[in-house]
């Protein structure tokens, strides 16, 4: 790939990430928050794309986020009070940027949304709004009429940016352009500042532009940008990727130090940018005729090698109201570009003031530190860390192969290897459980794309939703993050459809018109459990079974449990909507989603409640690497049971056993009925099982089951293998492993083993058929 | 063991590039072949981990350099009982349908080139309910029955549609 095209990759990657912050932000407002850094957020995050966007060309992406950026800009400079913005059509532009920047990453045509444009041409122009202070200085008027608005923001935007700039008209190949500056807005409220701007080398090769770096700034404020093309080297020796202009931009501005930093904040490094502030008084009008006058001596003052006379005329207009220096006022117009000769007594008074200077600096280092604490994340290829991930699978086989091998060895070898031995295991362990820790991620990354997508259904399907999102910062591997976006898309698109009634239907039920669909994940039992629930009508259970035993899966004879008519919404080929729409009901959907829940380790299930709503849970392993597990024994077979399903273990013996029906044992623990099941008897194991150990295992939904076992022959971590990758589903296990010795155990998974059980009782003859 | 009959056969019309190359291995008396690019490798039997309530054929799953595959006992399959495994006793790898599997044989014989249009298609026998047999070929005095692996694997795996409807 080349260079270019991996830049935009990463932008692309950034944009994603970036996409959600904003929705996010968003959100929060349009749920009454006024934290002003919801604003700053949403307005950093737009604009941070609209900055790549621009290096890469993506022109109607530019156009509409620069539109959308002014708007945001409203809001956060307090012309458009944030409890009055229009955060619904914010959240559809949101959309909208999301739309476009898939549309720029797939090189397809973007839709134009003038409609949305419109409408965010017209916030901030409500009555009653403060009217933009000054007038942008001398920008060509875009032509109008056939142009789409977007194309024209950013017709204007360039226009901008080169008319201040410079850039197209006169960038010489040496020294000084000489375009002549704006006139300094010396009326402006605020005060003067110089921007010294000297990025590094590789600003283009960060994917940003000169242009990138003045839009942060706001287009009223900068009265000059002038650039310094000095230390461009000969044309035939230049690397086209690397950036040797440097600037200096005037501004008059109300903005802070800090404030000006933040802006900054994407585009360039602490180092890369001076500020010097000229004048904290207020502004002396009686003297801006003085300056053009001024200029050229002025410019040459402080900063000889480095300042222009574009500049200079905005720096004399700043010694002007220093105050009253005859020898500037008094200076013939001079060329230019001519940085001759410095009088003295102007140099004295530029450098005279040096307590602003040193004021500015203060925040500058704070400023420095904060940014120092930001930048302690890298972005690794998810690639480097899987293949660390294998290595550190194989290492723990290994390991538990060596520990293996010791234990044969005669006494005196043992103990010299013993400590070793464990001082390996540890480390191995300590090794996994960073690798791991580098992998995890919070499950809001999945989570935040789910508000746009009940958004966009509430619309298409007329129903009023609610989301409630909790646990979004649950953490679970990447890998199974990556997994959840199609199973939960699916789950709240059926939530959706065929679980909230539209308005007309919920008052006639007695419920609010406004449905409510909640997500929830959280970590129970050594796995991640996600839930959707919906205050909807439920399952439809008549419908539904009628409809699987016309499509003979269910026996025209077969007698269901409710809960069991309820899990043939998984079975294929059913959907009970009465109308296939666009959204779902053609019945592929919940079956696809069982199983690529289950070739993950996972499982689905629902409970309904007629007429109260349903509730899918969704449980996945939170790794689909290395688990740590107690190796247990039951006749012949080994087995690895999770840990984290482990509650405590006792002795078969002395527990108190009561039988009841059909074999069904139970025991009593911490004063709770708990069930009681043989492993051997369950699993078919080999050998003649015969057991003497209970495991009190904890199932997802946080009841406790009692295991029988013959032995616990140890605790390990094991690596998790795919049972699903060369075979197919296995009942009772979620996946296997391979322990010291080199053979394979099963991977326990109680939930899985207890459906075995329930299906054993009701049909002890048969093969169960939709145990999930 | 090939030559005689293939070139007895086909020394006319068929092109060289129109032959399968075989492997053949026994089953008791029987032999049986698969395409040789089928298979990834022959190995010695070792220990497998049964599966609960798998189908009988099953024998279980085995590491395979960090891989978990299944076995499956082909003399099960064919209807002739289980394999009392011993070391001698071989694990026939191959890939099928993007999966990795094992197929215990007793012996691996050769690896023959049977021109295409030697393969017979096999008779319609009813005891054959599940077209493990995909063709016949004649060897010699061997009759060499070349499987459908898919077929003989299908009944390994858990849930596929013919299960569900034989349960319900």
């Amino acid at each position: 790939m080349d260079p270019l095209a991996e830049l935009k990759q990463t932008f692309f990657q950034e944009c994603e990430e970036l996409l959600g912050a904003l929705e996010q932000r968003l959100q929060a407002l349009d749920e009454g928050s006024t934290d002003p850094e919801d604003v700053n957020g949403a307005f950093r995050a737009i604009h941070s794309i609209k900055g790549g966007a621009g290096a890469f060309g993506c022109t109607e992406l530019v156009a509409f986020a620069h539109v959308f950026e002014a708007s945001l800009d409203h809001l956060r400079s307090g012309r458009v009070a944030i409890g009055e913005a229009p955060f619904a059509l914010f959240l559809r532009c949101s959309d909208a940027v999301s739309d476009l920047v898939s549309a720029a990453r797939n090189d397809e045509p973007a839709r134009p949304r003038p409609d949305l444009l419109e409408a965010l041409e017209q916030v901030g122009k409500a009555p009653g709004a403060v009217a933009p202070i000054a007038p942008a200085p001398a920008v060509p008027a875009a032509p109008a009429g056939d142009v789409p608005p977007g194309i024209a923001a950013l017709g204007n935007l360039l226009a901008m940016v080169e008319a201040k700039t410079g850039f197209a008209a006169s960038a010489a190949d040496s020294g000084w352009d000489d375009e002549p500056a704006a006139q300094p807005a010396s009326t402006k409220p605020g005060r003067d500042i110089i921007l010294r701007i000297s990025p590094e080398n590789d600003l283009f090769r960060r994917v940003i532009e000169p242009r990138v770096v003045f839009a942060s700034l706001p287009a009223d404020d900068i009265v000059s940008i002038a650039c310094d093309l000095s230390h461009v080297p000969p044309l035939e020796t230049i690397d086209v990727s690397d950036c040797w202009m440097r600037f200096v931009v005037t501004m008059r501005t109300e903005l802070t130090i800090e404030e000006i930093y933040s802006r900054f904040d994407f585009t360039l490094a602490t180092e890369e940018f001076e500020i010097e502030v000229r004048d904290d008084a207020p502004a002396n009008d009686d003297l801006p005729a003085a300056a053009p006058a001024a200029a050229p001596i002025a410019a040459s003052a402080t900063q000889a090698s480095e300042v222009s006379g574009s500049v200079a005329a905005d720096l004399s207009a700043i010694l002007a109201k220093l105050g009253p220096a005859p020898e500037a006022a008094s200076a013939p117009v001079a060329p230019p570009a001519a940085p001759v000769a410095v009088p003295a007594p102007v140099a004295a008074i530029v450098e005279a003031p040096p307590v602003p200077k040193a004021a500015a600096r203060a925040p500058a280092n704070d400023a420095a530190a904060a940014r120092q604490r930001q930048a302690v994340s890298v972005r690794v290829d998810l690639d480097r860390i899987d293949k660390l991930m294998n290595l550190v699978g194989e290492i723990v086989i290994t390991q538990s192969m060596l520990v293996e091998c010791v234990r044969s060895l005669p006494y005196d070898v043992y103990a010299k290897t013993a400590e070793g031995i464990l001082t390996l295991s540890r480390q191995t362990r300590e090794l996994q459980d960073h690798v791991m820790a580098v992998r995890a991620q919070p499950v809001k990354a999945v989570f935040q794309r789910m508000p746009r997508l009940v958004r966009e259904l509430a619309q298409t399907l007329g129903k009023e939703v609610r989301l409630v999102l909790e646990g979004e910062n649950t953490e679970v591997d990447k890998t199974i993050i990556e997994e959840l976006a199609d199973p939960l898309t699916h789950m709240i698109r059926n939530s959706m459809d065929h679980g909230l009634e539209t308005p007309e239907d919920r008052i006639a039920a007695g419920k609010g018109p406004e449905g409510t669909i909640k997500l929830v994940a959280e970590h129970r039992a050594g796995r991640i459990v996600i839930s959707v629930t919906d205050d909807g009508r439920g399952i439809g259970r008549d419908k539904l079974l009628a409809k699987a035993r016309s499509r003979g899966i269910v026996g025209a004879d077969e007698k269901l449990a409710p809960e069991e008519i309820d899990q043939l919404i998984f079975a294929a080929g059913l959907s009970t909507a009465d109308v296939v729409s666009d959204v779902s009901g053609r019945g592929v959907g919940m079956d696809v989603v069982r199983r690529n829940v289950e070739s993950l380790g996972g499982r689905i299930s629902v409970d309904s409640e007629p007429g109260r709503g349903c509730k899918f849970t969704l449980a996945l392993p939170l790794t689909l690497a290395v688990l740590e597990g107690m190796v247990i024994r039951c006749g012949s077979d080994r087995y690895v049971i999770p840990i984290a399903s482990v509650i405590e273990t006792q002795h078969l013996a002395s527990t108190p056993i009561e039988h009841l029906t059909f074999g069904q044992e139970v025991l009593r623990w911490r004063g709770e009925i708990t069930p009681l099941h043989r492993l051997g008897a369950l699993m078919g194991s080999s050998g003649s099982p015969n057991e003497n150990i209970i495991i009190i295992a904890e199932t997802e939904r946080g009841d406790n089951v009692g295991i029988a076992v013959d032995e616990i022959v140890g605790q390990q971590q094991v690596v998790v293998k795919s049972l699903e990758g060369n075979y197919g589903t296995v009942h009772g296990a979620s996946a296997a492993t391979i322990l010291g010795d080199g053979l394979v155990a099963l991977i326990l998974d109680v939930d899985s083993m207890l459906r075995l059980a329930a299906s054993h009782e009701r049909h002890p003859a048969t093969e169960l058929k939709l145990a999930g | 063991m090939t030559l005689q009959l293939g070139e007895k056969h086909f020394s006319s019309a068929q092109p060289e590039s129109a032959a399968r190359r075989i492997v053949t291995f026994k089953v008791g008396d029987r032999t049986f072949g698969i395409d040789v690019g089928m298979v990834r490798e022959i190995k010695g039997w070792q220990a497998t981990t049964p599966l609960p309530h798998a189908a009988p054929h099953v024998r279980g799953v085995l590491n395979l350099r960090g891989v978990i595959l299944a076995v499956y006992d082909l003399r099960t399959s064919i209807g002739m009982g289980t394999t009392d495994a011993t070391a001698t006793h071989v694990i026939v790898v191959v890939d099928i349908e993007d999966k990795v599997a094992g197929l215990l044989v007793d012996s691996v014989s050769d690896i023959v080139d049977v021109p295409v249009s030697a393969v017979r298609p096999a008779p319609d026998l009813e005891r054959d309910e599940h077209g493990l047999i995909e063709g016949l070929v004649l060897l010699d005095t061997d009759i060499v029955a070349l499987l459908d692996l898919a077929a003989v694997i299908r009944d390994g795996g858990v849930e596929g549609p013919a299960r569900v409807a034989r349960a319900g």
